[in-house]
């Protein structure tokens, strides 16, 4: 096992650069998602750790060892790609135990048995004898995860593997994935947009944006406490609200606020930011709520519903359940607790709490 | 009723001759005109003659008309060591001549789309090409030069190194093979440009998965390279076949098809026979069998490319 260093990695294509001086240690044996919208350089850093794309300065080391000048053949990584990769003459067994052909120091038998722990943990034992041209894009994807497994490399790579196929193959992908996971403890980098997936399966999530890390955490803390307005909003569905307020004596009011709270550095600069699900709505005229007005609702997958409301010039958006979804007017009642704002200046979160 | 029906149809008017031209069922005929004359003068016809011809003895220098005379130009040639003979040649040429061109085309065009940031790439490539620009006939006449025993450049750097000087085009062992080394010189680059599109029709994302996988040169060649390139590679694997088998002016320019007759393939054979013999049934008959040797070869050709469309479908359906 290894853990991953990047030490100033940067990638330009001609003006643009795709990757820009990332500095970043990813533990051993953990999963990292990288996540971030298209085009935030996610996928060019992850091509660069399989050595598939050379930096244009920066190094990137595997357990201390550096490996930017080695081929990915040196590197011994695996990689999932974002198309279901196979050899298309062979059936699904031969597409596991290709790559293992080439570890010298692998018996048959030990070969054999690692074939048929991927088959087991893939569920792949039935087709073990199919074509690769008669399965869906779901299976072939799953054996190509098996592929990248069977070898037991140091470091597997995912490329956004689930994009391109269909809901229940996903799941079953996934299940597959954590499965794996708890036998063999590999360093893992996972490419994704999709922030579900990021949360279900990452140890730790390095959060991506016009080609720098903006935060790495695990999931939850990524959630609850995001480093910058960017981390609040793209994640979360809806993301984090976030309100202006005013400048008020050696503090600042805001509109969700029932009084102001002192900030010795007050500025206009500086954003309130609370989650939709953290905002305590309830019936209008409740004692501790501020009077919003419902300007419209939706009612989500979970049978929540999704408000957005209006308080003075301010506008955010809270869910709440379907019970008291269902019985609300025009008016309720809300409550933002201290604990779950979180005050950003200039986009970047501010240190320190401000004290109420 | 009758009247209800004809009163609500709207009055036909005549149509002008530009509104028939231009209508759905004639249009597309009407483009066609053009080509299918041309081919009719240029193709048809002289096929029809060819085969009108194979069934008559007719000589030109005997002055007589021609004779009917059914299949006896066919068996004629059936019972010809001679035609029996220059075929086997044909075909050692083809064999030959396909099977080196496909090898180093295939090695050679591997070799250049792995060097695709060396420097001179694309002026190799050009130099590469060179040869098979050139008209057979002026390719011919050089490489005549290049083997000339007296004048040759092969001549003299053999001399230079005291070696015997050969006699390449003028020795009966050495002939065919200097005669295919030029075939091999001038169609190679084709190969060259077939392996470069088969290269080109590989997923980038399977070539980097086969580095990833640690495959080795050969199962990447075999299971990535070929698997998706065998297609184009098989075209030109057929051309090449098809026309190799027409050779003819390449060879006839250094050697006439001798000495002896070591070097004369089949269409050499046909050329003598016709125009230097005269023995137009005869030589006619020939052509048919040939018309449908390369007919099997372009049926080949056909019912792989759909056997392709076939695959592709089956692919699309599975797909959908």
């Amino acid at each position: 096992m290894v853990d991953i260093t990047l030490d100033g990695l940067t990638r330009s294509f001609g003006g643009m650069t795709a990757v820009n001086n990332i500095s970043e240690t990813f533990p051993e044996g953990s999963v990292t998602c990288l996540l971030g919208p298209s085009g935030c350089g996610k996928t060019t850093l992850m091509r660069m750790i399989a050595g598939l794309e050379t930096p244009s300065r920066g190094r990137i080391l595997f357990g201390g060892r550096d490996v930017t000048a080695l081929t990915p053949r040196q590197r011994n990584v695996a990689m999932v790609f974002q198309y279901p990769v196979m050899y298309r003459t062979l059936t699904v067994e031969e597409n596991i135990a290709l790559p293992l052909g080439r570890d010298r120091g692998l018996s048959a038998a030990d070969r054999q048995r690692r074939v048929e722990e991927v088959l087991d943990v893939l569920q792949l034992r039935k087709l073990r004898r199919g074509r690769m041209a008669e399965l869906d894009i779901g299976t072939r994807q799953r054996v190509a995860v098996g592929r990248s497994i069977a070898r037991r490399c140091d470091v597997i790579l995912f490329d956004e593997p689930t994009t391109n196929v269909e809901v229940h193959a996903k799941l079953e992908l996934i299940r597959a994935f954590k499965q794996f996971r708890q036998q063999l403890r590999q360093t893992i980098i996972y490419v994704t947009h999709d922030q579900t997936e990021a949360m279900t399966l990452a140890d730790q999530i390095a959060l991506m944006q016009a080609g720098v890390i903006s935060q790495c955490a695990p999931p939850r803390a990524l959630y609850e406490k995001p480093d910058s307005e960017f981390g609040g909003w793209f994640l979360g569905n809806p993301g984090m609200n976030f309100i202006s307020g005013r400048v008020v004596g050696t503090g600042m009011q805001f509109d969700i606020l029932p009084e102001p709270i002192s900030m010795p550095d007050a500025g206009a600069d500086i954003r309130l930011g609370i989650r939709p699900e953290r905002i305590r709505v309830a019936l209008p005229g409740t004692p501790g709520t501020l009077p919003a007005r419902i300007e419209r609702r939706f009612i989500t997958i979970g049978g929540q519903y999704l408000l957005t409301l209006r308080i003075g010039a301010t506008v955010l958006r809270a869910r709440v359940d379907g019970a008291l979804g269902r019985i609300l007017g025009n008016e309720a009642g809300i409550d933002c607790p201290m604990q779950h704002l979180a005050f950003f200046r200039n986009g970047t979160v501010m240190a320190r709490p401000p004290s109420p | 009723m009758r009247l209800a029906s004809k009163a609500s149809s709207p009055p036909r008017r005549r149509q002008s001759f530009t509104e028939f031209l231009g209508r759905r069922e004639v249009m597309p005929f009407l483009l066609l005109v053009p080509v299918l004359i041309f081919f009719i003068i240029w193709n048809t016809i002289p096929t029809l003659w060819l085969l009108g011809l194979s069934f008559y003895r007719f000589s030109l220098t005997s002055g007589r008309p021609p004779i009917f005379a059914g299949f006896y130009n066919f068996d004629s040639i059936l019972n010809d060591s001679a035609v029996w003979l220059g075929l086997s040649r044909t075909f050692l040429f083809v064999i030959l001549a396909v099977g080196i061109e496909t090898v180093l085309g295939l090695l050679l065009g591997l070799l250049f789309w792995g060097s695709q940031k060396l420097p001179g790439r694309r002026v190799a490539l050009t130099l590469l090409f060179t040869p098979m620009v050139l008209t057979p006939v002026a390719s011919g006449t050089f490489w005549r030069l290049i083997y000339d025993p007296t004048f040759g450049i092969l001549g003299s750097i053999f001399r230079g190194l005291g070696l015997p000087s050969l006699n390449f085009l003028g020795d009966a062992h050495l002939a065919f093979g200097a005669v295919l080394l030029v075939d091999i010189w001038m169609w190679t680059p084709f190969m060259v440009l077939m392996t470069l599109a088969a290269l080109a029709s590989v997923p980038k994302a399977e070539l980097e998965a086969a580095e990833i996988d640690q495959l080795s040169w050969w199962q990447r060649l075999r299971l990535v390279i070929l698997y998706h390139g065998k297609f184009i590679l098989m075209l030109g694997i057929l051309l090449r076949t098809i026309d190799a088998f027409k050779t003819m002016d390449l060879i006839y320019d250094m050697t006439f098809g001798g000495p002896g007759s070591t070097t004369e393939v089949i269409a050499i054979t046909l050329y003598r026979r016709a125009f230097e013999d005269f023995t137009m049934g005869w030589s006619s008959a020939l052509a048919v069998i040939l018309l449908l040797i390369s007919i099997a070869f372009t049926a080949t050709f056909i019912f792989v490319l759909h056997s392709r469309d076939r695959k592709q479908a089956s692919l699309a359906e599975e797909g959908a």
